[in-house]
């Protein structure tokens, strides 16, 4: 370890290209949006009042907003249960000794890497609701009726988060994986010599045990709800309506469409405030358990 | 357990062997069946857009390839191509060179400084671009960085704070007596990383490079909301213009998005290895 504040002078450029970048498009940008969201800039007059807390105010009488804030914490709240219902089994499954394992692993991972723009085409094709869709063709051959997935709001919803649960299940599969490598095999052994069987293993040891893969697993996956943009955008376009649109897309076009940098500005700090309590308290509350159970 | 009888405990070696294999096939077969969104978009590529829509699911009646030559017709695809890779390359370049050199220092010393620098760049991980990305418009107008490659790369490149940490929390693992008897001989602290420090934190570069690159290849918000002219596109822009374009001819589009999907592909397919152990470490450090 280095020491001798003279010397540490001499290192100080090291840091500062990229604290400039980092400043300039991301500091900057925020400090921006908290400035903005108490006027009633458009984006064009050269000159803007402040208008103190009207825009957030506003916010509670703008049922679009409130429509999007509802959808965003919908499908932050549904994603991350469906998926880590599905990635945990799947980890296990994946945790095998087959010699077709890194097939396997590389197969369900492969869902990530795809742009999410196309999987959202595909997706959107698959969904169709007329019986040229691949799910409604299927329903039909077994005499079921076609289903709206995505002419209907209920159903809009519900597609946005199947395929985007089918794009995340395998990598957070292989996160599980990571850690379930890791737990040492004598705890099975003196468990099943003690008589557990494998339902009450997994209890008592794997579950426990995964609490750190859970805690970032769950992190990302949160965050990665509620930012959601690209998926949506190119699933539905947002709709039928605004059944689909969540808080990026509204702030964007709100910002960038309509040019009223005041509101979108109150969105994007409202959106920014929101994130971090989510995250801040499910990492709490997610390192608090991973002690508690090592 | 007693000592079991050899023919019973052969018997039960056997059938527990079949049932392993049987589960093996069963899991290929799962696996391969995820893939059905894949798999059904090659297949009705090769389909004209009648069949297509008559038989989504069955195997084309022939191999019909007028949709990619309609596709590549359309489609700017070596201006894109060539584009994403000039993007790609020059952000992760950056990425990398300005993270592990801003981490250098911060690993190295622990004074008020390097602790205000950690949590000063921490804000940035809570801040996704997508709660700022307006206002970021507004700055990259003021210094005129629309639709220029250059300002993309740069927009890239602030993100470095995720390469930092993962920098920063390596480089505490390489013993320091390296570059002590290096500065010792009289190199400078610039020499000391590059020849030193650097080439022993190959994981993390390794890591990082394959990640971001992934990441900013199909990257689509901040290339569609700062990049406008067509020659300028990426591929998942050019992507989009084209599905724009062919609307109301998936199998057109589907092979649009195959021709894009290709050199995703065969990076990952290469790659692969690499991915699988960049997460398992990834992971683990948390």
């Amino acid at each position: 370890m280095a020491n001798g504040k003279n010397r540490f002078y001499g290192y100080i450029w090291f840091m500062l290209p990229a604290l400039l970048l980092y400043t300039i498009f991301v500091i900057v940008p925020l400090i921006l949006s908290f400035g903005y969201s108490f006027t009633n800039w458009d984006g064009y007059a050269p000159t803007f009042k402040m208008v103190g807390l009207r825009n957030y105010l506003s916010v509670f009488h703008d049922t679009k907003v409130l429509q999007t804030l509802r959808n965003t914490f919908i499908f932050g709240f549904y994603t991350p249960i469906i998926v880590t219902l599905f990635a945990i089994p799947l980890s296990l499954l994946l945790n095998s000794r087959m010699r077709t394992r890194n097939f396997q692993r590389a197969v369900f991972f492969f869902a990530s890497v795809p742009s999410v723009l196309i999987v959202g085409y595909i997706w959107q094709f698959i969904f169709d609701s007329t019986s040229a869709g691949i799910l409604n063709s299927i329903l039909v051959k077994f005499g079921s009726k076609p289903v709206m997935w995505l002419s209907d709001d209920k159903w809009a919803m519900i597609s946005v988060i199947i395929a985007n649960s089918w794009r995340l299940i395998g990598w957070h599969a292989c996160i599980y994986l990571a850690n379930l490598q890791s737990i040492p095999l004598d705890y099975y052994e003196a468990a099943s010599i003690d008589g557990a069987n494998a339902f009450q293993q997994f209890k008592k040891i794997t579950f426990p045990m995964l609490a750190p893969a859970m805690t970032i697993s769950l992190l990302l996956i949160i965050i990665d709800s509620l930012k959601i943009y690209a998926l949506p955008f190119a699933l539905t376009g947002g709709g039928p309506g605004d059944a689909t649109r969540f808080m990026t897309q509204l702030i964007i076009d709100i910002g960038i469409k309509e040019r009223l940098i005041g509101k979108s500005s109150a969105l994007s700090v409202l959106f920014f405030i929101i994130l971090f309590v989510i995250s801040t308290v499910q990492l709490i509350y997610s390192k608090r358990r991973e002690e508690r159970l090592q | 357990m007693t000592t079991p009888s050899l023919g019973l405990m052969q018997n039960g070696k056997a059938s527990r062997q079949i049932l392993f294999h049987i589960f093996e096939v069963f899991m290929v077969l799962i696996a391969l069946l995820y893939m059905f969104p894949l798999y059904y978009l090659v297949l009705n590529t090769l389909k004209p857009y009648g069949e297509m829509l008559k038989n989504p699911l069955s195997l084309p009646q022939t191999l019909f390839f007028d949709n990619y030559s309609a596709a590549f017709g359309q489609m700017h695809f070596f201006t894109a191509f060539f584009n994403s890779l000039l993007i790609t390359f020059c952000s992760v370049l950056v990425i990398v060179i300005l993270g592990a050199m801003a981490a250098y220092p911060v690993a190295r010393f622990n004074n008020k400084i390097t602790k205000a620098v950690m949590v000063y760049f921490l804000i940035g991980f809570m801040i996704p671009v997508q709660t700022i990305v307006v206002q970021v418009f507004i700055i990259m107008q003021k210094l005129n960085l629309i639709n220029s490659h250059s300002g993309l790369i740069l927009l890239y490149a602030a993100g470095s704070s995720f390469a930092f940490f993962m920098y920063q929390s390596f480089i505490k693992t390489v013993p320091y007596e390296l570059e002590e008897s290096a500065m010792i001989d009289g190199c400078s602290p610039f020499k000391t990383f590059w020849m030193i420090v650097f080439p022993l934190v190959k994981p993390v570069t390794v890591t990082l490079v394959i990640f971001e690159s992934m990441w900013i290849w199909n990257d689509f918000i901040l290339a569609y909301l700062f990049l406008s002219s067509r020659d300028k596109f990426t591929l998942i822009l050019e992507l989009y213009q084209c599905v724009g374009e062919f609307r109301l001819d998936w199998a057109i589009m589907f092979s649009i998005m195959v021709i894009v999907l290709l050199p995703m592909v065969i990076f990952y397919l290469f790659m692969q290895k690499h991915i699988m152990a960049g997460l398992t470490s990834g992971a683990i450090k948390g």
